[in-house]
């Protein structure tokens, strides 16, 4: 097996004639904290949407574990091992914190639940996933509530949640600290540090203070191409990085 | 959840209200068809209030259904359990088929496709006259018999029926207790996240039509059996129409909330289309009342007043609960 | 020969279908509502047609008149009770027009009776028309004629106005709407009108072709549909083009296959959705 989880290889979305991405090499080590910065409209999400199979790409090819998965429909790669949060939260709003998290478990194992007669209750595996993953967010207070009562720290750690419990090995996160008060962002900072014990984390985020603590790897995106890549201290050293747009899109203090 | 939403709960009234109708109707007739059509409503609301589905388009499975068994039972004489079970099986084939096509598009798309196929079926229906009697439909579909007696007092046939509803109902609930039930709410709730964590959701979406058709079909073979045609206006949009607005009116979060739509529904009719013929003007303000005014349809209606009888100190908690 | 003379009834009958669908398509491009009741004030628009002309007015005021008082009703509906629900789920939208639809039409039977009657074609247009062989009703060619001119003026007032663009602007985002100065309200209520008293219009314009009875508006809803389903909902050339050919391929079918005529408009809307999942010009 090699290092490399996640590797795309000329990776380009077009919408139209807009290139919203273009030649895109990246090269995620498994059991890494990877995280993409990059100012609006850099393609950051558009690169999620790719990689998860919600957009096809128009060039290159991605691949996990070195299986080329370009062609992959996106819920076959949810079983494949790559699962996603997004940037505007998306819960089952009326559906309590658990079955939330049990129905994202049981994504892992779709055909069953096309079984009119078998009981939810049924699928012990998937219960236990969804209560494990409630453990390791500290929600074990909420989990009879509603996701859409939640408050938005709880809905934010939820949207984590949900890709955590399709047991991923590549776990993509979409700005997960947005709009997120400081205590909650400090819980979800250590939460992805910990996530990266047992999975490939690949996280877009635009707080600097996050990514330049926790990140193994940052790679620098703008107008749909890879600018520069490295360890934080080294992209942060970066004088074109720096001189080009770095500065007016840190949000927080670099620690 | 309120106890009464409980699946024991559900189970527990329609056996009270299969029960309890003879008691209060004159009519076997009408109580039958009460029956039939709460289980068809019930079918309905698995798209509706459970997939977030509305379908315009109920009245095909039914009429398919009034049609097997008009042609089977008057022209072969093919024995009535098979009958029904074609019935069932073809109302799921059709159901399929027009599930597949009707969710390629989404939202108002969706209900108007639906509501196109339900004219394509009623033309099909009046345009090949050999097969299904066109306007003068299919005439002598003979009841059921047990025991070499046909069923033709009301009150046998409601039996029947009866026993055939509360098993239908039963399995609906178990149905919508499954994992599989559960997944349709998640598809209702937000279909774009359920296809995000593995679910094929426009299989499901399938399936569960064809479910519905099948319980549809199955009450519209029954139907046929209690007036003795199978009449073109089965298959008409007007039925779609009216299976529609039975399964708003009575409540699309709860099954029981179907019968008492159908319940309503067809008593009002009762009651009403005797007094004046023009009965239907009436209906279509009560439709504009319930939207404006009884958004959750009869069973919300059921709800808010046991949780104001019984459940008198938990309603301020639920507010208070939310800081 | 006979073709030619279906083509051009189908054409006519298109043209009507074309105005049905934009009338809902107005409707749902500014209030993201679709008006079940559209085929309730189509059958008003041909019956209010029917009633003055047997009250002896001549059918070039009745047309007119039967056009306003559909507009005019429709906007006192959507400003007395439309705009309550808009807010509300779909379900409900269709609820509530579903339940004027039952109310216009039963209305219709209580003042005119379930029956039905015809409408004679207009003085100076009951004549045919004859070029060499072919023989052609001047009435069917003269709403060929008026509802291209009305489909040019639609043309202008969709892609070339101010109220054009707040009604493609409106079903974007109305709070902007409300930002820009429009009084939106006022203008619901007004495209309402307008967009009802386009289907009064085709049913004004049909009851001397088809007659007239209480059940004709359910098959102008369901034909408006399919129209809208493969032309696209806002596109005004889709809604053309589709009104076109749903016209043309029943008008056709009329001769081939009279029983399935009607059954190959929905054959062919089937057709359409299964090669060509989002309709003719393939937009969502």
């Amino acid at each position: 097996m090699t290092d490399i989880a996640l590797q795309t290889r000329g990776l380009g979305v077009k919408y139209g004639n807009f290139h919203a991405l273009s030649e895109v090499d990246l090269q995620i080590r498994r059991n890494s904290v990877h995280s993409i910065i990059g100012p609006n409209g850099a393609g950051k999400t558009t690169l999620f949407h790719a990689l998860t199979g919600r957009v096809r790409p128009s060039s290159g090819r991605i691949e996990l574990d070195g299986r080329d998965i370009t062609d992959t429909s996106d819920d076959d790669r949810v079983r494949l091992g790559i699962a996603r949060s997004f940037q505007v939260t998306s819960l089952f709003p009326n559906l309590t914190l658990r079955e939330n998290l049990r129905l994202a478990a049981q994504g892992r194992t779709p055909w069953q639940a096309l079984a009119p007669w078998r009981r939810a209750e049924a699928n012990a595996e998937a219960l236990d996933i969804a209560d494990g993953v409630i453990d390791r967010l500290a929600l074990g207070k909420v989990t009879g509530r509603l996701a859409g009562e939640l408050s938005h720290g709880q809905q934010r750690r939820l949207e984590v949640g949900m890709a955590m419990a399709a047991r991923p090995r590549v776990i993509l996160l979409d700005e997960p600290t947005s709009g997120m008060g400081i205590d909650d962002i400090e819980v979800m900072k250590d939460l992805i540090r910990d996530l990266g014990h047992d999975h490939t984390v690949l996280f877009i985020e635009h707080n600097m203070s996050i990514v330049m603590n926790i990140s193994d790897v940052v790679t620098v995106m703008r107008l749909g191409r890879k600018l520069v890549e490295g360890p934080p201290a080294q992209v942060r050293d970066d004088p074109e990085v720096q001189r080009a747009y770095l500065g007016n899109m840190i949000t927080g203090d670099i620690a | 959840m309120n106890p009464l939403d409980k699946p024991f709960a559900q189970l527990a009234l329609v056996l009270v209200t299969v029960l309890a109708l003879p008691l209060f109707l004159k009519s076997g007739i009408l109580a039958t068809e009460i029956l039939i059509f709460a289980m068809v409503v019930a079918a309905c609301n698995l798209l509706l209030g459970y997939t977030g589905l509305l379908s315009f388009g109920q009245g095909i499975f039914f009429g398919i259904g009034t049609y097997v068994a008009g042609i089977f039972l008057t022209r072969w004489s093919v024995p009535v359990p098979l009958v029904l079970a074609g019935a069932a099986i073809l109302g799921a084939a059709t159901a399929t088929l027009v599930g597949w096509l009707s969710i390629r598009r989404q939202g108002v798309y969706f209900v108007m496709l639906t509501l196109a196929f339900s004219q394509l079926f009623y033309f099909m229906a009046y345009t090949f006259s050999g097969v299904t009697g066109g306007d003068n439909g299919l005439l002598g579909v003979p009841r059921p018999a047990i025991g070499g007696n046909a069923l033709d007092g009301p009150w046998s046939y409601y039996t029947y029926v009866a026993v055939c509803f509360v098993v239908i109902f039963a399995l609906l609930v178990m149905v919508t207790q499954s994992t599989f039930g559960r997944t349709l709410l998640a598809i209702r709730e937000n279909e774009g996240r359920a296809a995000a964590i593995g679910f094929p959701t426009k299989l499901f979406k399938i399936e569960a039509f064809a479910i519905s058709g099948a319980v549809t079909a199955l009450g519209g073979a029954l139907h046929a059996m209690l007036i003795g045609v199978a009449p073109l206006s089965n298959i008409e949009y007007h039925t779609s129409e009216l299976i529609l607005i039975m399964t708003i009116i009575g409540g699309s979060s709860s099954l029981f909330g179907s019968v008492l739509g159908a319940g309503f529904y067809l008593l009002l009719a009762d009651a009403l289309s005797t007094i004046w013929p023009r009965w239907l003007l009436l209906l279509g303000l009560v439709l504009v009342a319930v939207a404006l005014f009884l958004q959750g349809g009869l069973w919300g209606l059921v709800v808010r007043g046991y949780d104001l009888i019984f459940r008198r100190d938990r309603a301020p908690n639920t507010s208070a609960e939310e800081h | 020969m006979i073709y030619l003379f279906q083509v051009l009834n189908g054409i006519g009958l298109g043209m009507l279908y074309f105005l049905l669908a934009v009338g809902l398509s107005v409707v749902f491009g500014l209030l993201q509502f679709v008006n079940f009741a559209h085929g309730a004030f189509y059958l008003l628009g041909a019956y209010l047609t029917y009633d003055l002309t047997t009250r002896g007015f001549s059918f070039w005021l009745a047309m007119p008149m039967a056009t306003l008082i559909v507009a005019c009703i429709a906007a006192v509906i959507e400003a007395l009770l439309l705009h309550r629900i808009y807010k509300l789920p779909h379900t409900f939208h269709i609820l509530v027009t579903v339940g004027l639809a039952l109310v216009i039409q039963e209305m219709v039977i209580i003042a005119w009776g379930p029956l039905g009657g015809s409408v004679p074609a207009p003085d100076g247009l009951q004549g045919v028309v004859i070029w060499g062989d072919f023989i052609y009703p001047q009435y069917r060619l003269f709403t060929i004629g008026l509802t291209a001119v009305l489909a040019g003026l639609l043309w202008w007032l969709l892609e070339g106005t101010r109220l054009g663009a707040i009604v493609r602007g409106g079903s974007e985002s109305p709070s902007n709407m409300a930002l820009l100065g429009y009084n939106t309200l006022r203008i619901n209520t007004a495209v309402f009108g307008f967009g009802a008293g386009l289907a009064g219009l085709a049913g004004a314009l049909a009851a001397p072709i088809r007659g007239v009875e209480p059940f004709m508006g359910i098959e102008a809803l369901s034909v408006a549909f399919v129209v809208v389903v493969i032309g696209g909902m806002g596109s005004y050339t889709g809604a053309l083009v589709a009104g076109l050919l749903v016209g043309v391929v029943q008008s056709v079918m009329t001769t081939l296959w009279p029983e399935g005529a009607r059954l190959m408009i929905y054959i062919g809307m089937a057709l359409v959705i299964a090669l060509m999942p989002r309709g003719l010009l393939g937009r969502a």
